[in-house]
């Protein structure tokens, strides 16, 4: 580790150089998260004025990193000062500042093609089905089991409300139940996600509608 | 490296039977037990909980396991491990009254679970002074056992830190609250400035990194980083030893009464903090959830996993010991 000003975009964001998109997706939120005005894990660590700065090189690190061509671009510019070394071998090598090589890098639009859910304040539109629900949790790096565990609500349940199979998922009142509990641990709105979700529930192509308490869901295996 | 990995099948709280008593080759150390201190700085975030569980957990597992009170203020592990009032303790040590320490060992309810209690017959018996306390680990490496858990006082003082050096990755134990994050990050720095002040040695470094362990120095160095480069300054030798250590120190970090997912992730983002700002490679160990059933295996006088083996809380305390037992083959104590 180093010190934070000398850290390239990897280090900033907490990942390897071999990371994958969805480990840089899972590391942005956690470091977002944590370097957050009211986070709790930078409690009694930041000074005044640190924070908006680091999300400020958070951002960077992640504009660049997530964008496939922007990030050949900067690891060729990483590996560059390596090979000069090579030829002379008086100079110590260090890597260059992230700071330095970020404008030769120049930051992607924002309009790039990406996944709908990819920006930021994404999660204020929109339907929340099953699959985006699952995009959603995996982004934060949360598994199924932690928020069964936390909830209280069979695994399994979760599963099917991911995979929207209605069909095995008790009567609607326990469905927003479970939806809302879901939501609250993501850290989404509660009451936006529910009625977005049950809406799908309710026009659901089954024939078999289930009223209220016509019929006992049977309880899938934890 | 051993498979021992895949060989501990710790699975739904309900632990396969793996026989402690088989000892695999290259297991821990040439021999003794693997100590594991239990800290966190603060009081009432679940370290006394946390390594009552543990141990039975990995008693239950079929290991050996010794269980340390080594809070004489504020004795209570032996009631968490339902021993109502134990005959000897850790007090009859200090006091010299008994320097044998398989005598001070206590059965308890469960299988290969013991405990050495801090009880105290009165308030006035002494302090163990910082050689008594040395002595008393190295007479705890002699057990025979596979793993002897410590339970660690709260705060930061000598006393308590010294029993945190027992080994490189001892466990935090943090709840998801600001007091309790604030008192893990200060229990963490205080005990790797101490493991870099021990590391150190010349007079002069060693005053260096006294000085640096207060943050509103008169040098100006405010992170380990700081305080490495300074070092390498005066001794490139130095400096070398000071990185050593920088990076051998790893704290497993446990969040105990997670209530939300936000909570479980405090873990990962107090773990990432302390790589970025303190140079301390913590890991994230597990978290538990909170549950009313802690309270009540508490008034049952029994551990909860031993209680309710069947319970979340079990399952995790089954993830955390997996852990455990997979990191075993690869850590050594400080040397």
């Amino acid at each position: 580790m180093k010190p934070i000003a000398d850290q390239d975009h990897y280090e900033a964001l907490d990942v390897s150089p071999s990371a994958t998109r969805d480990e840089i997706e899972r590391a942005y939120h956690l470091a977002k998260a944590t370097y957050a005005d009211d986070s709790l894990a930078g409690y009694s660590v930041f000074q005044e004025g640190e924070l908006p700065l680091l999300r400020e090189r958070l951002e960077n690190a992640y504009r660049t990193l997530s964008d496939q061509d922007a990030r050949r671009a900067y690891d060729e510019e990483l590996t560059r000062p390596v090979r000069y070394g090579d030829s002379e071998p008086t100079e110590p090598f260090e890597l260059p500042r992230a700071v330095d090589v970020v404008p030769t890098v120049v930051p992607p639009p924002l309009t790039l093609a990406r996944d709908p859910d990819a920006e930021e304040g994404e999660e204020e539109q929109g339907e929340y089905d099953g699959a985006r629900l699952e995009r959603l949790r995996v982004r934060r790096g949360i598994e199924l089991d932690e928020i069964a565990g936390v909830t209280k609500v069979n695994p399994a349940y979760l599963r099917f409300i991911e995979e929207e199979r209605f069909d095995d998922l008790p009567a609607a009142v326990y469905v927003r139940g479970f939806v809302k509990c879901y939501a609250r641990c993501l850290g989404l709105d509660p009451d936006r996600v529910a009625r977005s979700y049950m809406q799908r529930y309710e026009e659901r192509p089954s024939k078999r509608r289930r009223g209220l308490f016509s019929r006992r869901p049977t309880s899938p295996a934890r | 490296m051993f498979g021992t990995g895949g060989d501990h099948t710790l699975g739904g709280g309900r632990i396969g039977a793996e026989p402690g008593r088989t000892r695999r080759p290259g297991f821990g150390r040439s021999e003794g037990p693997q100590l594991i201190p239990v800290g966190g700085g603060k009081g009432g975030v679940g370290k006394t909980f946390v390594a009552a569980n543990l141990a039975a957990t990995l008693a239950r597992a079929g290991y050996r396991v010794v269980a340390v009170d080594v809070d004489l203020e504020g004795a209570n592990l032996h009631t968490a491990l339902g021993v109502r009032r134990p005959r000897r303790s850790l007090a009859d040590y200090v006091a010299e009254r008994e320097e044998d320490i398989p005598k001070l060992l206590e059965d308890t309810s469960i299988e290969n679970l013991q405990l050495v209690a801090a009880t105290r017959p009165n308030l006035g018996s002494p302090q163990p002074g910082h050689a008594r306390r040395i002595e008393f680990v190295r007479a705890l490496r002699q057990l025979d056992a596979d793993f002897v858990l410590l339970d660690l006082a709260a705060g930061t003082d000598r006393s308590v830190m010294d029993y945190f050096m027992v080994c490189d990755d001892g466990i935090v134990v943090l709840s998801p609250e600001p007091t309790s994050v604030e008192n893990a990050y200060a229990f963490m720095r205080a005990a790797f400035y101490r493991r870099l002040r021990l590391a150190m040695l010349s007079e002069e470094l060693r005053t260096l990194v006294g000085l640096a362990m207060d943050e509103r120095n008169e040098r100006g160095i405010r992170t380990p980083f700081d305080l490495l480069r300074e070092v390498e300054q005066i001794d490139p030798a130095e400096g070398a030893r000071f990185g050593r250590v920088m990076r051998s120190f790893r704290p497993r970090v446990v969040v105990n009464g997670a209530r939300s997912a936000e909570d479980i992730r405090l873990g990962f983002s107090v773990c990432s903090v302390c790589r970025r700002y303190f140079a301390i490679e913590a890991e994230y160990m597990g978290y538990l959830n909170h549950t009313d059933d802690a309270r009540r295996s508490l008034r049952a006088l029994r551990p909860l996993v031993d209680a309710h083996p069947r319970s979340d809380a079990a399952v995790y305390f089954g993830r955390i010991a997996r852990k455990l037992l997979e990191t075993r083959s690869q850590t050594g104590g400080v040397a």
